[in-house]
């Protein structure tokens, strides 16, 4: 009737290649929130700008971005569904995706070949405000040698709630190395790592441990060799390959854990690190519902064994260089296996006190170390 | 050679530890539970309340209309819980082999030391006997080839009661029965049967494979007519011996301030702590229980890599859940309750223990 109505028939349109928007799709999906009933964080932002399709979505505590080139007819963006939007477009054979958002309807029409999809949306208004990745700065360092220390450290981290801190990976950065430290207060790791680059001064943050394993995860299927951070006063943004991830900081202090590093050790026993693991992953598998593992060293020679009521029993030797008193240890399986995989270097050094006090892996050289705390034996 | 396996049940267990400790209320209609002006619910009553047709789970209010002049006590779980210590150390000095499913009941594994069904009489009254004389309560038993027949033997002859299915007889015993007293029987599955004229065990036994798959489909009528016919495949699970340690408590007026459900929960969570370190347990599973003013339930739980009997700790995760309990659906509460679950006794040292204390070391190594 008026010229009005047909004034804003479109609000978005944007064409793109399946294949690529699939791949994307796959690693923003990751920052959907899935413990929520806020419905807006359970969607993906689509925005069309000039000639880019970029995707956005946040659980609030990290968020993902990323962007491909696109056709961008009509510019405007619009939230949908976001497991939904992800496991659509990964089926979809390779060809040319089109999406088209009219205001009025509320829903997305999602087309490619013959196949044609309509999505309810949420409006991208209500969508949160996301942190700015250029704000403060940015530094550059090598992707390598953050992930490698990531991966030695990362395991070490808490998955519990009630304790924030301890759910962090304390990332420092010191003149030309980069150190990072994370534990759950039954074991700790400690990983120093030589670093080109960097932020050109001494910077300290805690970053939650779910948030490095994304950057991990994302680094996997990356080509660039180059990851670049930026430390904000609330947030932290990593930056790789055209990927976007920024993960709130954790408030609090960190333990002082240099303290909790004892500075002698009664026993050092060198052992070869993949025959010793092999022996813990065998003999683990009589260690369930978390009984301890048993380690006797005697002259001479390491016994691993472990016993679980109504299951059974397991016990294996292997020579090593120990002399002295008989010393009888016990560890919770999973973290010794842990921090023997984390070494890995030929040959680690297993340092001990006492079968009460803390216990130190460490490979061949000093730059790592992961400590342990024992299960006290009975009888 | 075929299982021999008791029920064991003690009788009223609650009441009869008052009645122990307060000698006076033993002859009057007793029952233990919430505040019968509140909206407490009946956890027991004794043989002489059960006489004016007071049971569990019923309302006290209610209890209270039935028998004015009942007795109410509240319950005293760790009163409880050292009667039920005593009890099971008895119980194994006869049969050591027992699976505790409740600090009253559990199973017996009585093949082990009866060789044939003759013999598992004199055992199952020698076990009533060391209850009797460890701690003057009484109990009864149900003796049977499996779980299930022993479970609804035991109930027959209470209290005090022995009852014996003999091997053969499993499916011709249970037939008789309401079939809502076979276990693994719930309110939806027992309102199917009922609609479809299938009143007792014997009838549900009977149905052809069609008839049970219209009735009760899937895998849960397959096992609930195995089980009506006397079959029953569990053996005793020596794993998960303890199940779990809990609080929880109904609020005279539904309550919304967050803070105060914090503050029950953390109150609760101490009290479940010294129960744990009392039995030298800790615990890697936390748990919150909410109930909304309609009386729907809600759970929400966490998982620990290691134990923990620390208060304060669980009274923090108990916290966080209820958070999450009242994001999902926010609004007033009618009880809250926090339990720990997936119990040990490993004793997993800590950094920051050994960082404080300082003073771990007992060693001379």
């Amino acid at each position: 009737m008026t010229t009005l109505d047909t004034a804003a028939v479109t609000e978005m349109k944007v064409t793109c290649g399946s294949e690529e928007f699939a791949q994307k799709l796959a690693v923003v999906g990751r920052g959907v929130s899935t413990r929520t009933t806020v419905h807006i964080l359970t969607g993906i932002l689509l925005r069309a700008e000039g000639g880019e399709l970029s995707l956005a979505a946040t659980d609030m505590e990290i968020s993902l971005r990323a962007s491909l080139p696109a056709e961008t007819g009509d510019s405007g963006a619009v939230v949908v569904p976001g497991r939904l939007l992800v496991d659509i477009v990964r089926l979809l054979p390779p060809g040319v995706v089109t999406i088209e958002h009219g205001a009025e309807e509320g829903i997305a029409r999602l087309t490619c070949g013959p196949a044609s999809y309509g999505l309810h949306t949420y409006s991208a208004d209500d969508f949160p405000r996301l942190p700015d990745v250029d704000g403060g700065g940015r530094f550059t360092v090598e992707r390598g040698a953050f992930l490698d220390t990531v991966g030695k450290v990362g395991r070490s981290a808490s998955r519990d709630e009630s304790r924030p801190v301890l759910t962090g990976v304390l990332v420092r950065f010191e003149e030309g190395k980069l150190v990072m430290a994370a534990t759950d207060s039954y074991r700790l790791s400690v990983k120093e790592t030589p670093l080109e680059g960097g932020p050109g001064q001494e910077l300290e943050a805690l970053v939650p441990a779910r948030a490095l394993g994304e950057l991990a995860r994302i680094a996997q299927g990356a080509t660039s060799d180059e990851l670049e951070i930026g430390v904000q006063e609330n947030q932290v943004v990593f930056g790789i390959a055209g990927v976007w991830l920024t993960a709130r900081r954790i408030d609090g202090q960190f333990p002082n854990y240099k303290q909790l590093i004892p500075e002698s050790f009664e026993a050092v026993v060198e052992v070869p690190r993949e025959e010793f693991l092999d022996v813990v992953r065998r003999t683990s598998l009589m260690a369930q519902r978390k009984s301890p593992l048993r380690l006797r060293f005697e002259e001479g020679e390491l016994t691993v064994s472990a016993q679980t009521q109504d299951v059974g029993d397991a016990k294996e030797s292997l020579p090593v260089s120990y002399s002295g008193d008989v010393l009888e240890i016990g560890f919770n399986a999973e973290f010794l296996r842990d921090g023997l995989e984390s070494v890995t270097d030929e040959r680690a050094r297993l340092k001990l006190i006492s079968p009460l006090r803390p216990g130190l892996i460490q490979g061949e050289g000093d730059d790592f170390l992961y400590l342990i705390m024992p299960i006290r034996l009975a009888g | 050679m075929v299982p021999i396996v008791a029920h064991l049940d003690l009788d009223a267990f609650f009441a009869a530890v008052e009645e122990l400790e307060h000698p006076e209320l033993a002859s009057k209609p007793l029952v233990v539970g919430g505040d019968p002006h509140g909206r407490g619910v009946v956890a027991t009553a004794n043989y002489e309340a059960r006489r004016f047709g007071i049971r569990s789970a019923m309302s006290c209010a209610e209890a209270l209309r039935r028998c004015p002049h009942a007795v109410f006590v509240r319950s005293n779980h760790s009163l409880y819980g050292q009667y039920s210590r005593a009890v099971w150390s008895a119980v194994r000095e006869v049969i050591p082999t027992v699976e505790r499913t409740g600090l009253d009941e559990g199973y017996l594994d009585i093949g082990e030391v009866a060789s044939d069904f003759r013999e598992a009489r004199p055992l199952a009254e020698a076990v009533q006997a060391a209850v009797r004389g460890v701690t003057n309560l009484s109990c009864s038993l149900g003796v049977a080839t499996c779980k299930v027949v022993a479970k609804v033997a035991s109930d027959r002859r209470k209290p005090g009661g022995l009852m014996i299915v003999p091997p053969g007889r499993e499916a011709a015993f249970l037939a008789p029965f309401d079939v809502r007293l076979l276990p693994g029987v719930g309110p939806r599955a027992e309102e199917r049967m009922r609609a479809a004229g299938v009143a007792t065990i014997g009838a549900l036994a009977r149905l052809t494979d069609q008839e049970l798959a219209a009735l009760l489909p899937g895998k849960v009528g397959a096992l609930l007519r195995d089980r009506a016919r006397g079959i029953d495949a569990r053996s005793l699970d020596l794993a998960t011996e303890s199940v779990s340690i809990g609080h929880e408590e109904t609020f005279a007026r539904d309550v919304v301030d967050r803070e105060r459900l914090h503050d029950e929960l953390r109150r609760m969570a101490v009290r479940v702590a010294e129960r744990l370190a009392r039995g030298g347990q800790v615990a890697r599973t936390v748990t919150t229980k909410v109930r909304y003013p309609d009386f729907s339930i809600r759970s929400r739980s966490t998982t620990l890599d290691v134990g923990t009997d620390d208060g304060t700790r669980i009274g923090e995760l108990a916290c966080v859940l209820l958070d999450r309990a009242l994001t999902d659906r926010p609004g007033a509460l009618r009880l809250v309750g926090v339990s720990v679950s997936k119990l040990e006794t490993v004793v997993q040292l800590a950094l920051v223990d050994a960082a404080y204390s300082g003073s771990q070391d007992t060693s001379t190594t």
